[in-house]
């Protein structure tokens, strides 16, 4: 996914190291003759060298250059040095008085096992923080297929999934509808390009002012959901009124520069005693009162 | 069209009539990213990439079609149909476009949706039921569109609710009602359409109470409105037609629903053999007798739903001989008695009265 050109030095790099190994056995050292060379040695050893390439690549093909990149990278050419080395002495033999091919083997090893292992730490670190980031999109369980395209949300389904654990909490959940009513007429001004690109920046909008535990989804078309544990009535408002000055103060800048002002309706819903599928209705028809209120201002 | 002397009896499936660069390409541009290849797409349709730029290049229903079955496999996503649908109406297809975009209120887009059908919406026939108190958009399949027949529900119903939304300035009030069941992305329709849905229902419907259709629209220009009346005449002239050979049978079945002509006489009057009749309505997925029972099964449900007929009124109506009879017949066509049909369609008329 990362492709060859970006780690294209490294792959350079390797190569030339394996490369100058070869050729100073090489030049040292002499064939040993056929009946000395145990084959099932190479093979192990030129397995385990091949093998921890393989690893190599897939590692850089699916990682960003970075420096938990170099890490991992660094160590594992220095296990496959090691391994080079090793099948190198399989078939070449270096005079007595040469040690170098003795530190190769024993050195690069440890090296690289100990940069390895750096390296898997600093990507667990790493782990750790995309999850903190992702934290308000997916809560507790990913599930590839409830991604939307659009935005970096989840979508319905996953949604409903999550309203079944949540009436399970002590307090009761809130469930915020969202919707830019006038997205409909805005779409025909803005155009099919920049009016998907106003719902993925406001998508990410209302993502920068939620809570860190709220589950926030593209429910369908303009229309967001965001679900808030531990909350009470006061905070919900709260958090409802920010959410609507966000996106009226959001200066949405179309292809040509010009700049787009929204409206976010919100519509505040308990969970009750009702079943999870009852609750969602429930709020899709308190959003639906709320924007007929508002028209019916708009209109006086 | 091809075949010149068959215009009369309404488009059929393999004629080229429906301009590549109108609703094709729209389809193609809602699904058009980087890396995806167009060829995939246009497979099995008989079109080239280049076809989509060239202003003279006609698609028939059958290759369109194909392009909707391609386009959804490439790209399951439920939302497509819906998205697409918004982008539909009133659309740059020139004159009719232009009429459309300048009604002066719902009544005359509506007449101008029926009236040109070919040249808005031709895989999915529109018929206007106006009952005094109700209007009701019943959308019909033209061409036998067999699996992307729901594809097109859900696209032409959320371009006539968006369009009518753009139109009149502000959401209108429809309700709508679905032959099939619930499917599993309510949400989509809650979103793009309204709250009030009905599936199972029998028909595809979207109903309105009938004091909006003569609300004034802001945007209606009447010189407009005339001279691109003239040009889309004059299209639907060179057209031949004004519906599909489908719809136009439908049609006709419809007005003489009391006494319906046999599979012979409509074949004469179309100036067909029957067996050619026959052979044509196979190609479109039906069948004559098909047709029939689909005729009495809507006359029957708009009786019970919009003219308050009971289901004895109702037999009489469609001249059955006695009430059993009816009853089988019914049940035959709904899957439900003519009672349990009653209750579903009024839990959808009372969404309907004004407060």
């Amino acid at each position: 996914m990362w492709g060859f050109a970006l780690h294209r030095w490294k792959w350079f790099g390797l190569l030339t190291i394996a490369s100058a190994i070869l050729a100073l056995n090489t030049l040292t050292g002499t064939l040993k003759p056929m009946a000395e060379v145990v084959w099932l040695d190479i093979a192990g050893e030129g397995g385990a060298a091949l093998l921890v390439l393989i690893w190599l690549a897939l590692m850089l093909n699916s990682r960003p250059a970075g420096r938990v990149t170099n890490l991992l990278a660094l160590g594992l050419s220095g296990i496959f040095v090691a391994y080079w080395q090793d099948v190198m002495d399989e078939v070449i033999q270096l005079p007595a008085t040469i040690v170098w091919d003795h530190w190769l083997e024993s050195g690069a090893m440890p090296v690289g096992m100990l940069l390895l292992t750096l390296g898997l730490y600093h990507w667990h670190k790493e782990q750790q923080a995309i999850c903190d980031q992702l934290r308000k999109r997916e809560k507790l369980f990913r599930e590839h297929r409830d991604f939307d395209r659009l935005t970096p949300l989840t979508r319905a389904g996953y949604l409903r999934e999550h309203l079944a654990l949540a009436s399970r909490c002590a307090a009761p959940p809130v469930l915020l509808m969202m919707e830019l009513p006038d997205f409909d007429a805005h779409r025909r001004h803005l155009g099919e390009r920049d009016s998907q690109r106003l719902l993925q920046e406001v998508a990410e909008l209302l993502l920068l002012n939620l809570r860190r535990n709220d589950l926030l989804c593209r429910y369908a078309g303009h229309r967001f959901a965001a679900l808030l544990t531990d909350i009470d009535a006061r905070q919900a408002l709260d958090l409802a009124r920010e959410l609507e000055q966000a996106v009226a103060a959001f200066a949405f800048k179309s292809g040509q520069g010009r700049t787009h002002y929204s409206q976010l309706v919100v519509a505040i819903t308990e969970a009750g005693a009702d079943p999870p599928e009852a609750w969602l209705e429930r709020a899709n028809r308190d959003l639906d009162e709320v924007r007929r209120r508002r028209a019916a201002n708009v209109a006086a | 069209m091809r075949g010149g002397s068959h215009h009369h009896i309404g488009y059929q499936r393999d004629d080229r009539f429906i301009p590549c660069h109108h609703h094709p390409a729209l389809l193609l541009e809602m699904v058009r990213e980087p890396g995806l290849d167009d060829h995939k797409a246009l497979r099995h349709t008989g079109l080239f990439p280049d076809d989509l730029l060239d202003t003279s290049a006609r698609l028939s229903p059958r290759q369109y079609l194909q392009l909707v079955h391609n386009i959804r496999r490439l790209h399951p996503d439920p939302e497509l149909g819906f998205r697409y649908g918004q982008t539909l109406l009133p659309g740059h297809y020139g004159a009719i476009s232009t009429l459309l975009g300048n009604a002066a209120h719902l009544d005359q887009a509506l007449i101008t949706l029926e009236d040109y059908q070919p040249l808005i919406t031709p895989l999915l026939a529109p018929r206007i039921i106006r009952t005094g108190e109700y209007c009701c958009v019943q959308w019909l399949d033209s061409c036998g569109a067999g699996n992307e027949y729901r594809f097109l529900v859900e696209s032409m119903m959320s371009a006539l609710a968006s369009v009518t939304r753009w139109l009149s300035g502000g959401p209108l009030p429809w309700t709508f009602q679905f032959s099939y069941p619930q499917p599993d992305y309510p949400e989509h329709y809650q979103v793009y359409l309204g709250s009030q849905l009905y599936f199972e229902a029998q028909m595809d419907a979207m109903l309105i109470p009938a004091h909006y259709l003569n609300q004034p629209w802001p945007r209606g220009s009447h010189t407009a409105r005339a001279v691109s009346e003239q040009q889309c005449q004059e299209q639907q002239l060179a057209l031949g037609c004004d519906t599909s050979l489908v719809h136009q049978l439908y049609l006709a079945l419809i007005e003489r629903i009391r006494e319906p002509p046999s599979l012979d006489t409509a074949a004469r009057e179309l100036g067909l053999s029957p067996a050619t009749l026959k052979r044509k309505l196979k190609h479109h997925g039906t069948h004559f007798q098909d047709l029939l029972d689909r005729a009495r099964k809507h006359t029957a449900l708009h009786l019970l739903q919009f003219y308050g007929y009971n289901s004895e009124q109702v037999a009489r109506y469609l001249r059955f001989n006695d009430n059993t009879n009816f009853r089988r017949s019914f049940k035959r066509w709904t899957g439900l008695t003519p009672s349990a049909c009653q209750q579903l369609v009024d839990r959808a008329m009372t969404a309907l009265k004004p407060l």
